[in-house]
């Protein structure tokens, strides 16, 4: 699918969310890999400098994860089984490769079922440690120069530091870029409602980066100048929503469909993995293990004691309590998904947290699957009826 | 409690084995006693790479993992599940963990163990040692989320990952960039351990037990090679007893003379052949997932069958160090000579799976194993809140049938510790028909 320009901004979006992968297979069909990724922990910026199209594989709502039965436990997270059924139909049959992070359990218990089932010409473990100390950094960091080896053999061509250090640019443009979307939320109303940020970000998942850049560039731009009204135009309760990955637009619809407007979230896609920025240091390879490793605030990396556990919770949670007061949020959705033990761990400790700082939560542990969002209106519903009274 | 005094007890095959209840009370009598007397106690990990250290630094292990198959086997494990659900730990989560959570907040918020807590409890630690590797989420997790009950009590994390199989690439290449890694952890965790007790470590010491290390992983390996005898002398279901000195009591002599008196004992029943049961017709292999901890009398029930277990790959967390493509001998420093063990245990099956097409390690070490020990199906259990051990199986099944032989086999689903997943009269009827089915293959 070739990107309509005459189209508004958002109506562009929208055609890329519905038709995700379109891009990528055109590419494809005119001669680019592409890589295939699961998780925020892939550093794209080495996939694009050894030029190849990375593209994000994502599950959806409304498929069942069934056809995954014959290959992958159904004690795997409904996201990783429902992504990997999805590439046993065909649908992510253009990519020429894969490259699994040891993010979770969930992801990197199935890296053997991923390299067998699809068949592809290329896959790559990737190994992240948990803690985040100078000889963790430095254990990356080989990691990502083996990662980068790899891409060589697969690619038969060198990866060169110029490459690598204009492909850190690109993505900075691009999360910077995102951050602007973001600040057209703190409105009120917001300028822009959180599920078009959403399907935004999931869009810009599936293309070259530069072109994602170019896309929110327009939205930014068509807002400003008032081109379209992407505000969801309502005074509703202020939502922050924090969880585990989301597969598409449902949950965040779904909440402000009930009049409420996700205005900031601790999500994936969303500002855990698209707000940290990479520094540009003289070994790129510095650079991207800073960024990865200790920048992206996922409850997957072990987070080292403070000298007291208040400390730590406040350093821990520091990013959502800044979130809360910039944002102006008067309730937060803790949304994690069934069998996620990364996540799961950390919801005691977040909710006590989040009470401390007197604000409602809401804390579901759900299928993300469309006939959990039935039943989760109403609890949804009752919620922002609780947050209007803290408002 | 009269639920526990009805219960069918499991049979035990050897003497030595059947000790190892009474070693298991030592272990909790030992950390209950070391907090009388005010010596450091640490909540630590099974597999966590650090055994000698704490050995070499007078640190008691309190082992948790082991603590919540306790509750499990005793079958009083539900209380503890369920505070710690009601504390908003999901019930998807790892039941070890959520066991020894909610065992925790009961024990904090009365300030003293549980009424009637199984075999006296779990002492509060000193500090609590995680070692998360590449193995599991959930160890990562589970000291960080104790400290909301403990917050008083220091947490440190090692991590000791290995190198993962590529097909395309020898971990050889990137072996010694894990091993600068490892042992720059192990490090920092003697320091962190002087630090909390005020004590140095003794390197000469720390030395001493690193080779009675590497000798009792020889000699464990040599007395389960001994199970390939027909009749096997010892099934799993021993093996799931002998698992404690294995993974609990690394380091000490006391584990080394245990694994001596158990190769004697099955030299000696293989020179009577004195099997695990009396006709042995049908040789299993456990080829992955951990045992439902309070239905081990199922390895009865396939007794009862005909049917032994003479190799499992669980728990078998070792290898013959003289095997390993390095000489362990010549590396002079203990930190070093860890590593080497543990990232040469975990890559053991590489080489061989490099020759195999399509093949992975894991796979060939059931292939290896099938041909070694003479096995005629193959069982493997899929625990529902443990994704680090049991995610793959179902995939390794398919493999092995693919690039191998199409070997009958039967994935039991149940838990570790939650017994309310656990259905005795349905586990039995799938083993029923399961043993129905290498029956018809044998007898062809």
């Amino acid at each position: 699918m070739t990107i309509d320009n005459s189209t508004d901004s958002l109506t562009r979006v929208e055609q890329i969310y519905n038709d995700y992968g379109s891009r990528a297979k055109e590419l494809k069909e005119q001669g680019t890999k592409i890589v295939g990724y699961l998780c925020a922990y892939t550093p794209l910026e080495i996939i694009t400098a050894a030029g190849l199209i990375p593209f994000r594989i994502k599950s959806c709502t409304d498929k069942p994860d069934s056809q995954a039965d014959n290959y992958m436990e159904n004690i795997v997270c409904d996201h990783v089984r429902n992504c990997f059924a999805l590439s046993l139909t065909g649908k992510y049959n253009f990519i020429d490769g894969l490259v699994i992070p040891h993010a979770c359990d969930n992801i990197s218990r199935t890296y053997n079922i991923w390299k067998h089932c699809p068949g592809l010409p290329y896959t790559h473990f990737l190994n992240l440690p948990h803690n985040t100390d100078r000889s963790s950094i430095e254990f990356f960091k080989a990691v990502l120069g083996s990662f980068i080896k790899s891409l060589e053999i697969f690619t038969g061509k060198p990866i060169s530091h110029d490459a690598l250090t204009e492909s850190i640019n690109l993505y900075n443009d691009n999360r910077i870029k995102i951050h602007e979307l973001y600040e057209l939320r703190k409105h009120n109303p917001p300028l822009l409602s959180g599920t078009h940020v959403m399907q935004t970000l999931i869009a810009g998942m599936s293309l070259p980066v530069a072109e994602s850049t170019k896309l929110i560039n327009n939205i930014i731009s068509d807002i400003k100048q008032n081109k379209h009204s992407a505000s969801p135009g309502k005074n509703g309760a202020r939502i922050m929503i924090i969880g585990t990955e989301v597969a598409d637009i449902s949950l965040i619809k779904l909440v402000e469909d009930s009049g409420a407007n996700i205005i900031i979230d601790e999500l994936c896609p969303g500002t855990r993995e698209n707000f940290p920025l990479t520094d540009i240091t003289d070994d790129p390879l510095d650079g991207l293990a800073e960024r990865y490793l200790k920048k992206i605030n996922c409850a997957r990396t072990f987070f080292e004691p403070e000298k007291s556990y208040q400390e730590y919770l406040e350093k821990r949670y520091s990013t959502i309590h800044q979130f809360i007061r910039d944002y102006h949020v008067n309730g937060v959705i803790l949304y994690i998904r069934k069998y996620c033990d990364p996540f799961g761990f950390d919801v005691p400790e977040i909710r006590n947290y989040l009470h401390s700082l007197q604000i409602p939560v809401l804390y579901l542990e759900e299928d993300y699957s469309r006939s959990s969002f039935s039943r989760l209106s109403t609890k949804i519903q009752a919620f922002l009826e609780i947050t209007s009274t803290y408002e | 409690m009269e639920e526990i005094k009805k219960r069918e007890t499991r049979k035990i095959a050897t003497e030595t084995a059947a000790r190892v209840g009474l070693m298991v009370k030592g272990l909790l009598s030992e950390a209950r006693k070391a907090k009388e007397e005010h010596r450091p106690v640490a909540y630590t990990f099974i597999c966590c790479s650090y055994d000698e250290i704490i050995r070499a630094m007078d640190i008691v292990p309190h082992w948790v993992e082991n603590y919540a198959g306790i509750c499990s086997a005793r079958r009083d494990a539900q209380r503890f599940l369920e505070k710690a659900e009601s504390n908003n730990f999901s019930r998807s989560l790892c039941t070890y963990a959520l066991c020894g959570l909610g065992f925790d907040a009961q024990r904090e918020e009365s300030g003293g163990m549980p009424p009637n807590a199984p075999w006296g409890g779990q002492v509060r630690p000193d500090m609590m040692l995680s070692s998360g590797q590449m193995l599991c989420d959930s160890r990562v997790k589970w000291f960080q989320a104790a400290r909301s009950y403990m917050p008083d009590v220091p947490v440190y994390e090692i991590d000791t990952p290995w190198p993962q199989y590529e097909d395309y690439c020898d971990y050889k290449d990137v072996q010694n960039y894990y091993i600068k890694y490892i042992v720059e952890q192990l490090r920092g965790l003697v320091k962190f351990l002087e630090k909390q007790t005020g004590r140095k470590m003794n390197w000469d010491r720390l030395s001493e037990l690193v080779n009675l290390v590497d000798r009792t992983w020889n000699l464990i390996w040599e007395t389960y090679e001994l199970r390939r005898a027909l009749p096997t002398p010892m099934d799993t279901g021993d093996a799931m007893n002998t698992m404690v000195p294995l993974a609990f009591m690394m380091g000490t002599q006391q584990a080394y003379d245990f694994f001596k008196d158990l190769h004697d004992e099955l030299q000696h029943r293989i020179a009577h052949k004195t099997g695990v049961i009396s006709d042995e017709k049908y040789r299993l292999i456990w080829g992955g997932g951990l045992p439902s901890w309070f239905a081990l009398t199922d390895f009865n029930y396939f007794n009862s069958k005909g049917a032994v277990f003479p190799v499992e790959t669980t728990y078998r967390m070792i290898e013959a160090t003289y095997n390993f493509d390095i000489d362990l001998s010549k590396i002079n420093d203990p930190l070093e000579h860890i590593a080497w063990r543990w990232v040469k245990y975990w890559t053991y099956w590489y080489d061989r799976a490099r020759k195999r097409p399509h093949s992975q390690p894991d796979v060939e070490r059931l292939i290896q194993y099938i041909e070694d020990y003479q096995i005629d199906g193959i069982v493997m259990h899929e625990a529902f809140s443990c994704r680090a051990w049991h995610v793959g199986l179902l995939g390794q099944l398919k493999l092995l049938k693919k690039i191998y032989r199409n070997i009958p086999s039967l994935v039991l689903e149940s838990d570790i510790v939650d017994i309310s997943s656990y259905n005795e009269a349905d586990t039995r009827a799938r083993i029923d028909a399961f043993i129905d089915t290498i029956a018809v293959i044998k007898g062809k």
